[in-house]
């Protein structure tokens, strides 16, 4: 099956830090988990997809077209929500509705408001007076009620305490059961992973370490598993022995 | 682009900048340096751009099926509309000033059509400093307006002073064979509004394309 994204050796230098060609691809209903510890280039990869980041080189295929060169053809279809970050937080949600609708050729006010009803949002709340899993919520409302059939995640379930987590894993398993859409999240939470991603790329500085489905994920880590260890490694395991090893090597340097 | 627009007035507007653009109504006062509704003219521009970063207006503007460039004309347009309105609303009060025979203004020139050529002129040089310096990183509000407050000072200053040179008290009048004068002031304000303006905003677009958020 054609990939919904195909992200080709994207390379981005900062002063300090450098992505360097990141290269993953996510296939259509399937949920990638974009996995990495705080500053190992996730948000930034997120950003050069979005082109909100100048990547120097690489390409990043959307539905099978150039994102870069068609750049609003391919947002209609996809949804964005960056956990974390207030917008307008001074209007009412109806108002930013108002105005986000009008953006969208597929717009469709019935499954808005189905979501609206089913997350429980108030329209004439502020945006900052929302919760930070009610912001996520509502931001995700309005991604699905353009019918997008990617969303784009970064932290979406950063801060949140884990019943909210919870709740809005299950709701990325059941957008995914039930519209026709593929999910990317970024994530340095690796519980999240292990509840609703099917696949997974982890990151380390700057660099794509794995990308695969799962299973396979899984298995090409098994060099670190120890003598004392019974059954597979959880991925909490490791991402801590893998960073755990690369702190070793900077002693060594 | 009207989309966009529309977007700009309900949600990244800050509503003192709606309020400064009516200030065009000043020009009846008596006695009062009319150049100052060209700093309030500006100072809906820095409210605009200040207030957008705020409420991270960029970020949301880019997730939105929209292009960079498309963004950058979206805020040139709205500020330019700013600035027209407050002139062109500032026209019915100047034409109330004469048909209630007030005096000269004491203070500095009077809302004549020179003043309002000299006021496209100062506007032009204004968003050309502010939107490209605003531009580069896409968050200097403040910086990027003491870079187009300076010549925007000087300027107010030259056209109040333009009174007090009896050489240019022709400025000053509003008898028809003084305004005729004044025409070509009027005609090159309106040429260096449009010409800069459009320079100001391929600048920025240009320059915003190679900016991270």
């Amino acid at each position: 099956m054609e990939a919904v994204l195909s992200v080709q050796n994207i390379t981005k230098h900062y002063p300090g830090f450098a992505l360097e060609n990141i290269s993953f691809s996510l296939a259509p209903k399937r949920i990638m988990g974009l996995i990495g510890k705080n500053g190992a280039g996730k948000s930034t990869t997120l950003k050069s997809i979005l082109n909100m980041v100048s990547p120097e080189k690489g390409s990043v295929a959307m539905f099978q077209k150039n994102f870069y060169q068609h750049e609003k053809e391919c947002k209609q279809r996809i949804g964005v929500v960056f956990g974390g970050i207030d917008f307008y937080p001074l209007k009412k949600l109806s108002a930013i509705t108002a105005v986000t609708r009008k953006f969208y050729t597929n717009w469709d006010q019935v499954q808005y408001q189905k979501y609206v009803k089913r997350f429980a949002l108030e329209e004439d709340k502020k945006f900052k007076e929302l919760s930070n899993g009610m912001k996520v919520k509502y931001l995700l409302a309005l991604a699905l009620s353009h019918h997008a059939e990617l969303l784009i995640l970064d932290e979406p379930t950063s801060g949140l305490d884990p019943v909210s987590r919870e709740e809005l894993l299950h709701i990325f398993r059941q957008i995914v059961k039930t519209e026709n859409c593929s999910i990317l999240f970024s994530t340095h939470i690796t519980s999240d992973l292990d509840r609703c991603t099917d696949d997974i790329t982890y990151m380390q500085k700057g660099r794509v370490l794995q990308s695969a489905d799962r299973d396979t994920f899984l298995r090409s880590f098994a060099h670190l598993k120890t003598p004392q260890d019974t059954g597979p490694l959880t991925l909490e395991e490791i991402m801590l022995r893998t960073e755990r090893s690369a702190w070793d090597d900077d002693i060594i340097v | 682009m009207t989309t966009l627009l529309y977007k700009e007035l309900r949600l990244a507007v800050h509503p003192s900048s709606l309020v400064f653009s009516f200030l065009g109504c000043l020009v009846l006062v008596p006695a009062y340096p009319y150049s100052a509704i060209f700093m309030f003219g500006c100072l809906a521009t820095y409210t605009t751009f200040s207030n957008s970063r705020e409420v991270n207006d960029a970020w949301y503007t880019a997730i939105l099926p929209v292009t960079k460039g498309e963004s950058v004309l979206a805020k040139c347009l709205l500020i330019t509309g700013f600035q027209l309105f407050q002139l062109l609303f500032s026209v019915p009060f100047a034409f109330l000033r004469n048909t209630l025979n007030i005096a000269n203004n004491p203070v500095g020139l009077d809302a004549t059509a020179a003043w309002y050529g000299f006021g496209l002129i100062l506007y032009a040089v204004f968003d050309l400093l502010f939107l490209t310096s605003f531009y580069k990183n896409g968050y200097q509000a403040g910086k990027s307006f003491i870079l187009g407050a300076i010549p925007m000072a000087l300027l107010m200053v030259a056209i109040e002073a333009a009174a007090y040179i009896p050489a240019f008290s022709w400025m000053d009048s509003c008898k028809p064979e003084d305004l005729i004068k004044q025409m070509p002031i009027l005609a090159i304000g309106l040429v260096c509004y449009g010409v800069i303006g459009t320079l100001a905003y391929r600048t920025a677009a240009k320059r915003f394309e190679k900016v991270d958020l």
